[in-house]
């Protein structure tokens, strides 16, 4: 068997054991009733919008988080201006009136921003939120409830790409629909390692206790997120809990967007690797090393992947001249063409096991239209997701590792 | 920190199981399209031998005329279609299944049946049907160029109603593959003979098989 067979056939093998255990988590992983707050004892909760230069849509960002079913009197809403020079701070000083607090200060990064809306905190629950993100009215409630339980640190949302249009806006509403997913199914094993930036709540007094965000580090959410399990304690998922993000939806700002993820990851991963042990259980034995095989296989696959279509494209254009270019002649498409195609396509595995992927992912987002509400053109997005993912996936490590590699720096904006 | 383990050992015991039944059911699927595929080609094989066969019987024996039938041509694109399918199979199957094996063997004598049969048409209608004996190989060092060669071919067959292509593997363990090879003086893969004449060692481009066709 070809070396890269083998390596295909592998990473299929691991990807159905672990989605067996991704789905079994996610139906059965549930065995004790959470430790819920009840709507009398909600604690007095704080949400920072850092913005640097969001003028589009930091007004319906703080619209979306006013209209919260949160009661008033523990709500605290802080907007911290990372010095735009667009109308940002004008933009958001509209909303003083309503309570919203204000600040401004030099620009140095989101995780200084943060820092800087950290101390003026008076809650004892603190979300982030990004300055293009919506929530919906529910979403703040139903995540504080979890943290009745006092070894909870950090509780991510349902967080959803808002109105997808372009084809790179539709494979991230797929990939964020199935990132749902996975949280839940990660949180049954207390195994959440990564949370969404953009809208995700911590307990302040973890911040007090150990340090508030990592301002020199890329993905400071990542870094915090990882530094929670690294302490012991419990990253919940509340996946009833929806809250919706402006996807790039150009492949340069998602390429971009992406290269700083991965990076952040890898760096933090290596900065927490002690977490690769027994002592983490299943994160520490299964859900990281996972993670880490899937990058290295789609690294793997996508290289060959682009080498092997170059070659192609080579071979084509020598035959191509051995036939004087006759494009036209080439072109015959009879029963027997259609019959030895069809053939050759189900009688490979991969496209059997794409088919069954296909299945399990369609299910799923049938189950998440009902515990989510209605999915957007399930029918076009979730092929255009294995159309792209894949490949996309892979790119975008390639290009992150060359990024480490070549020690190249990568700022937030 | 406490240490943490696994929580649940019994759920990654049941998610080994699952995921390699449904490895093992995704294999056996492929196996039994590819086998499906096979049960069809030797029917159709059957049925091709035997309405060329049919032909034969009716011309030589009854002196039907075979001038003015054009069946051969629908044959002919038959011909091509299995022998493309066999050498799929055996790329499924493996070199050595006899399965394949004794298929193309069979496909070899229908094909040369065929040869035949258009020869036959040439010589008592006066026409002019072209034939190419195209001497390929599966193996590894030979493979890339075999295929290469095979889309030149199914190029040309295209572009003339009066061509017929004929593909033997030089490698197939067959009487009748040898005394091919001998009667033609093939010295290695990737030649052809055109219309029993013309042996071509080596072509580089669509014009140096066309030339022998006009």
């Amino acid at each position: 068997m070809e070396f890269i067979k083998f390596i295909i056939y592998v990473s299929i093998y691991i990807g159905l054991v672990s989605t067996t255990f991704f789905i079994l988590s996610f139906f059965f992983g549930e065995k004790k009733k959470k430790l819920l707050y009840s709507d009398d004892e909600l604690p007095k909760v704080s949400v920072i919008i850092p913005a640097y230069n969001e003028e589009k849509s930091i007004e319906a960002t703080i619209k979306s988080i006013l209209k919260t079913d949160y009661p008033k009197s523990k709500f605290q809403v802080i907007v911290v201006d990372d010095g735009s020079n667009d109308n940002t701070l004008k933009l958001a000083k509209k909303f003083e009136k309503f309570g919203v607090e204000v600040y401004t200060k030099k620009n140095g990064g989101k995780g200084t921003a943060l820092n800087f809306g950290l101390k003026k905190v008076n809650g004892e629950i603190m979300f982030s939120m990004d300055a293009d993100t919506f929530v919906d009215k529910k979403c703040v409630k139903q995540m504080v409830r979890f943290f009745k339980n006092k070894s909870v640190m950090c509780v991510s949302p349902a967080i959803l790409v808002a109105n997808p249009k372009n084809i790179l806006q539709r494979v991230q509403y797929v990939e964020y629909i199935l990132g749902l997913f996975l949280r839940k199914a990660f949180a049954t094993v207390n195994a959440i390692h990564i949370t969404p930036g953009a809208f995700s709540a911590y307990r302040k007094s973890f911040f007090d206790k150990y340090g508030g965000y990592d301002e020199g580090n890329i993905t400071e959410d990542l870094e915090l997120a990882m530094r929670i399990q690294f302490k012991g304690y419990i990253i919940e998922h509340s996946p009833e809990s929806p809250a919706y993000t402006i996807a790039p939806n150009k492949f340069s700002h998602l390429l971009k967007q992406r290269r700083r993820w991965y990076v952040g990851l890898l760096k933090n991963t290596v900065k927490y690797s002690k977490m690769f042990s027994p002592k983490y259980g299943d994160l520490g034995m299964f859900i990281m090393p996972i993670a880490w095989l899937s990058v290295f296989f789609a690294v793997f696959i996508t290289s060959y992947s682009l080498i092997k279509i170059f070659i192609e494209i080579r071979k084509e254009i020598l035959f191509l001249n051995s036939i004087n270019f006759d494009l036209y002649g080439i072109f015959n498409i009879n029963y027997f063409f259609i019959e030895r195609f069809l053939f050759l396509y189900f009688s490979n595995p991969v496209v059997i096991f794409i088919l069954i992927f296909m299945l399990i992912m369609g299910g799923y987002l049938f189950y998440a239209s009902k515990k989510i509400g209605k999915i957007s053109s399930p029918f076009i997005n979730l092929p255009l997701f294995f159309l792209f993912f894949s490949v996309l996936f892979g790119f975008w490590w390639i290009v992150s590792l060359i990024y480490v590699l070549f020690n190249k720096e990568i700022k937030w904006k | 920190m406490e240490n943490r383990k696994l929580q649940n050992k019994t759920r990654y015991l049941l998610s080994f199981i699952i995921g390699t039944i449904i490895f093992i059911l995704a294999f056996m699927a492929v196996y039994s399209i590819s086998y499906f595929e096979y049960q069809k080609i030797s029917n159709q094989q059957s049925d091709l031998a035997y309405s060329i066969f049919e032909d034969k019987i009716s011309n030589s024996f009854f002196g039907r005329d075979i001038c003015s039938d054009q069946s051969y041509k629908e044959i002919s694109e038959d011909l091509g279609f299995q022998g493309r399918i066999i050498d799929d199979l055996e790329r499924k199957f493996g070199k050595n299944d006899p399965r394949v094996l004794s298929r193309k063997k069979f496909y070899t004598l229908v094909l040369l049946e065929h040869f035949e049969f258009a020869n036959n048409i040439n010589k008592e209608c006066g026409t002019n049907i072209h034939t190419i004996l195209f001497f390929y190989s599966n193996k590894e060092e030979y493979s890339k160029e075999s295929e290469d060669m095979g889309r030149i071919l199914g190029y040309i067959s295209e572009q003339h109603d009066d061509l017929v292509i004929y593909s033997f593997d030089v490698d197939l363990d067959s009487s009748l593959v040898s005394l091919l090879k001998e009667k033609y003086n093939i010295e290695k893969p990737i030649e052809l003979v055109i219309d029993g004449k013309y042996n071509i060692k080596e072509v580089n481009n669509v014009n140096d098989i066309e030339k022998y066709l006009k």
